[in-house]
């Protein structure tokens, strides 16, 4: 918990039902992989902190339920993220044809200048293969957003997702605002603590 | 009456137009009605005073399409320009409704008779913002309007340009974002002096005459003329809106009673007053203090501002409940009271014990010869309410539990309507089954996919879901599609292809709801105990009556059980709810998953039944899965206030409790708070009977009705409206 850091940055991970979101997050926290995981009820985040040219970055990753009855809740967490990453399956058509969908929410919802990703889960299944890299490529450039073909299975990719994310909004909040923005998080993050138990130990 | 309807209104030229603003006239959202709010010119007006406030609507002006449109546009275009169209309102700003009709709500107020507006912010996702107006009259009682801001594009648009110029969160309020009612106030502002109340800042006074601000401060329920108004707006209405008043009442509904030492009227209202505003102060201020400061706006998008969303619903929350007036009970003074001689002895008077779980011979002997219930009803609950049942005992029990079986029927009826629902069962399942595949449309193809994923990873840790087809291998790239478009690992294992046609026939059943995300929770447990489809499947369906409000599309069943959870924390664990406050955390959001599947996630396996089981008696209160989720706080309430410093972290913590949880003493913790949660209601019942008969014309201390309703047995049932047209499952 009172890990340095030098940012503190909050991503959120959407996409439809049964994407692998949480496969995801589970690969990329703890470099753990089950074929039958459980559905994400409500909402959850992981932490992992990594080194980036020569910063330490602790990355909060939300995780959500794709669920659309449900998204209610997770709107709330739009505008705290720093980057959304919106999630398809590969071998499922309907998912990516909804990602549309997904980048609509966030214009609507998440604070203007957000860092976007855009990745293709499952392409170890390659057999199953329907939504190709081409075809979603094109799409990510007509946004002017990076994308990846990941598989949270073999470990394919998800590192780099995650980072090419991490660098980003790093890019962004670098350069002239760089310090004030590192600033800003940690000034936010002391006064909270601050106004919180005196017992705490930072 | 008259006086509010000029006769001039023939033409009228609209000012202002929020669209989307809704009338609720009761709970259920498939009753809101949507309109217009418009500010309108009546021809030959010649002050502003004489400007009228409308709610018109939609339907009432969808009978003339040119008038539609004009709304529409003026809706839209409107961004600081004055509006120039003009059309004829003649027909639409009749007469006020009359108070009867369920149809019409429309009405139309001239500024001068308007005597304050009562605002609540909007929070993201959950509430919607409203205004309510008070008139200088006595009689005319408007309807609150509410904000669906996420459907009116005048609103988004307006969102969005402030986005840009990082102006989301409006600098005099330091805490709101940007709503439909901002838009309306500001522009009433241009033709109204508009003054916010010292006493209630949710209250603003419009045009207030000399003497208006002090009469609204001190005299809220004196039965004066005109502020009495405002009283009926307030929900638990009676107990007074201002500190000064409602610490009188306070004072009176406890000094005379043995517990009472609150005879120092000043110290009340100092208490009283202190913590009406500790809820405004506490949460946004952090929040706002960070967004005056420039550097914060600067990169407005960069911080945290997450905690700013929660804060905002953190806040709404808690709005909500200082308007139920809840709050004068839970200052730590005045709980002590309570708990000093009321607790203590409920504790000794009740002391509730796990009993030995009701074995199989135990269970027989409550049966005679015909197989008919010897005992009562209420003596069998009690009896699983303590103890649970065995797992032998669990196939019957659970078909009665939850109705399937009549508790008054013979072993020979229940064999006799055994046949019947496998009757039907099979007919449902045979619905779907023989749908050509052109019948089927997307709603069924979404729903049908839903399920196939569901299934997939529902409980496949549980052997008997776990076991696949040796000759697969299970993996993902391994897999053909049956004619549903199944995998063959389901199909590969018989019980995963019998929870997805109980689901699809579920789907099919209950057309309105259909399948939702967290179902599959539900039905596994049912159908690993029964071993059997057709009664796993009318055991689900039944089971379904009492959590169809967990699934509804608009998710007003689990917002409300989540408000209720936060009055009856407030109410039995005051200390803990400032700390809540104080982290954010008000929204009690990580009760959402334990609430939505009961435990499901939280418990080991053999414990989500014993749980289940306790609950479905009914015992104490059809809602004691709230008293369990208080137990939870109430043991971890030290640990939180201690050491846990934000949302985050205790959200975090509460996720973490999963399979660490000792249901036994849970359950203890949780019958022991019902038994205080019940006495402080009896005490606060008496001390309000014995001042009625005392005839002093105080006003009782009221209990929110939500929280009474706790006590109640009767399942509460709330049913999913018509799935419109085109809707997905979603």
């Amino acid at each position: 918990m009172n890990t340095e850091y030098d940012y503190l940055f909050k991503l959120l991970l959407i996409g439809d039902s049964g994407v692998g979101k949480s496969c995801l997050l589970l690969r990329f926290a703890d470099d753990t992989y089950t074929d039958s995981y459980i559905s994400t009820i409500g909402v959850d985040f992981k932490i992992r902190t990594l080194e980036l040219e020569g910063k330490t970055v602790k990355l909060q990753i939300w995780d959500t339920a794709g669920q659309e009855r449900f998204r209610t809740i997770t709107s709330s967490y739009y505008r705290g993220a720093h980057g959304i990453i919106v999630v398809y399956d590969v071998t499922d058509q309907d998912t990516f044809n909804n990602v549309k969908t997904w980048f609509h929410e966030i214009d609507r919802y998440a604070t203007e200048g957000v860092n976007k990703l855009l990745v293709g889960n499952k392409s170890d299944i390659t057999d199953k293969k329907v939504v190709e890299y081409t075809v979603a490529k094109e799409f990510a450039d007509s946004l002017g957003i990076p994308f990846l073909e990941t598989s949270a299975k073999n470990a394919t990719n998800v590192e780099q997702a995650f980072l090419t994310m991490a660098r980003q909004i790093k890019e962004r909040m670098g350069g002239a605002a760089e310090n004030t923005a590192a600033k800003a998080n940690v000034n936010l993050r002391g006064q909270n603590v601050s106004q919180g138990s005196s017992s705490s130990c930072c | 009456m008259n006086s509010l309807w000029p006769v001039s209104v023939s033409h009228t030229q609209l000012t202002s137009i929020n669209h989307q603003v809704y009338v609720h006239p009761t709970p259920s959202s498939k009753d809101n009605i949507p309109g217009f709010l418009a500010l309108a010119k009546p021809r030959g007006a010649t002050t502003d005073k004489e400007i009228l406030v409308a709610w018109i609507p939609e339907s009432k002006l969808q009978e003339s399409a040119a008038d539609f449109e004009s709304y529409v546009k003026v809706d839209i275009k409107e961004s600081g320009t004055p509006a120039s169209s003009s059309l004829n309102l003649a027909e639409t700003l009749v007469s006020p409704p009359p108070s009867s009709s369920f149809s019409s709500y429309a009405f139309s107020i001239p500024i001068s008779d308007i005597f304050s507006l009562q605002v609540k912010q909007p929070s993201l996702g959950w509430w919607w913002g409203s205004i309510t107006i008070h008139t200088r009259s006595k009689e005319d009682q408007l309807p609150p309007l509410y904000f669906h801001d996420a459907e009116s594009q005048s609103t988004i648009m307006e969102q969005k340009r402030r986005n840009k110029k990082f102006e989301t969160f409006d600098s005099e309020s330091g805490s709101s974002m940007f709503w439909g009612g901002d838009h309306f106030i500001q522009v009433l502002s241009k033709y109204a002096n508009l003054e916010r109340a010292e006493s209630d800042h949710s209250f603003l006074l419009v045009n207030p005459r000399e003497g208006d601000a002090e009469r609204f401060g001190t005299n809220l329920t004196g039965g004066s003329e005109e502020p009495s108004q405002l009283v009926a707006g307030i929900p638990g209405r009676g107990a007074g809106g201002d500190p000064v008043d409602r610490g009188a009442q306070v004072q009176k509904a406890f000094s005379d009673i043995r517990w009472g030492l609150l005879s120092n009227l000043a110290k009340v209202t100092q208490l009283t007053r202190k913590v009406s505003q500790g809820v405004w102060d506490s949460s946004p201020q952090p929040v706002k203090q960070l967004l005056m400061k420039p550097e914060v706006k600067k990169i407005g998008d960069d911080f945290d501002s997450a905690r700013i969303y929660l804060a905002k619903w953190a806040l709404s929350v808690a709005e909500e409940s200082q308007r139920a007036k809840l709050k004068v009970l839970f200052d730590d003074e005045l709980r002590e009271l309570v708990s000093d001689e009321g607790f203590e002895l409920i504790d000794a008077e009740n002391n509730p014990q796990r009993r030995n779980e009701v074995s199989l011979a135990e269970w027989n002997a409550f049966f005679d010869y015909n197989g008919r219930l010897i005992v009562t009803v209420n003596e069998v609950k009690e009896r699983i309410f303590h103890g649970g049942l065995a797992p032998a005992v669990r196939p019957e029990g659970w078909l009665f539990l939850l109705g399937v079986y009549p508790w008054d029927s013979t072993a020979a009826e229940r064999k006799e309507l055994v046949s019947k629902l496998r009757v039907d069962y099979n007919r449902l399942k045979k619905e779907w089954w023989v749908q050509e595949d052109k019948e089927r449309d997307d709603f069924w193809r979404d729903q049908l996919s839903r399920i196939e994923k569901d299934v997939h990873r529902t409980d496949r840790n549980i052997t008997f879901f776990a076991e696949c087809d040796a000759k697969k291998d299970g993996d993902d790239d391994n897999y053909d599609k049956d004619e549903f478009g199944f995998s063959s690992q389901i199909n590969s294992n018989i019980h995963l292809i019998q929870l997805r046609d109980m689901l699809i026939t579920y789907n099919q059943h209950n057309k309105n709801l259909g399948y939702v995300q967290g179902m599959s929770d539900l039905l596994s447990p049912l159908y690993v105990v029964l071993q059997d489809d057709t009664l796993a499947f009318w055991a689900f369906s039944a089971f379904m009556e009492r959590m169809e409000r967990n699934y509804l599309r608009d998710q007003s069943g689990m917002r409300n059980q989540l408000l209720c959870l936060d009055h009856l924390v407030q109410f039995m664990l005051p200390s803990l709810y400032k700390h809540l406050e104080k982290t954010e955390s008000t929204n009690l959001f990580f009760f959402f998953r334990m609430l939505l599947v009961w435990f499901k996630r939280e418990l080991l396996w053999d414990d989500v039944l014993r749980l289940w089981e306790v609950l479905w008696t009914d015992y104490l209160s059809s809602q004691f899965v709230l008293f369990v989720c208080l137990a939870i706080l109430d043991k971890h309430k030290d640990v939180m206030i201690d050491h846990l410093a934000g949302f985050d972290e205790i959200l975090k913590y509460m996720n973490e409790l999963s399979m660490t949880i000792d249901l036994d003493e849970l359950l203890v913790r949780a019958e022991l708070l019902f038994y205080r949660f019940r006495r402080t209601v009896e005490l606060i019942d008496r001390k309000n009977e014995d001042r009625r008969n005392s005839a002093d014309g105080s006003e009782p201390v009221s209990i929110t009705e939500d929280l009474r309703e706790l006590l109640s047995r009767k399942v509460i049932v709330v049913r999913e409206g018509e799935r419109p047209e085109g809707v997905m499952g979603g």
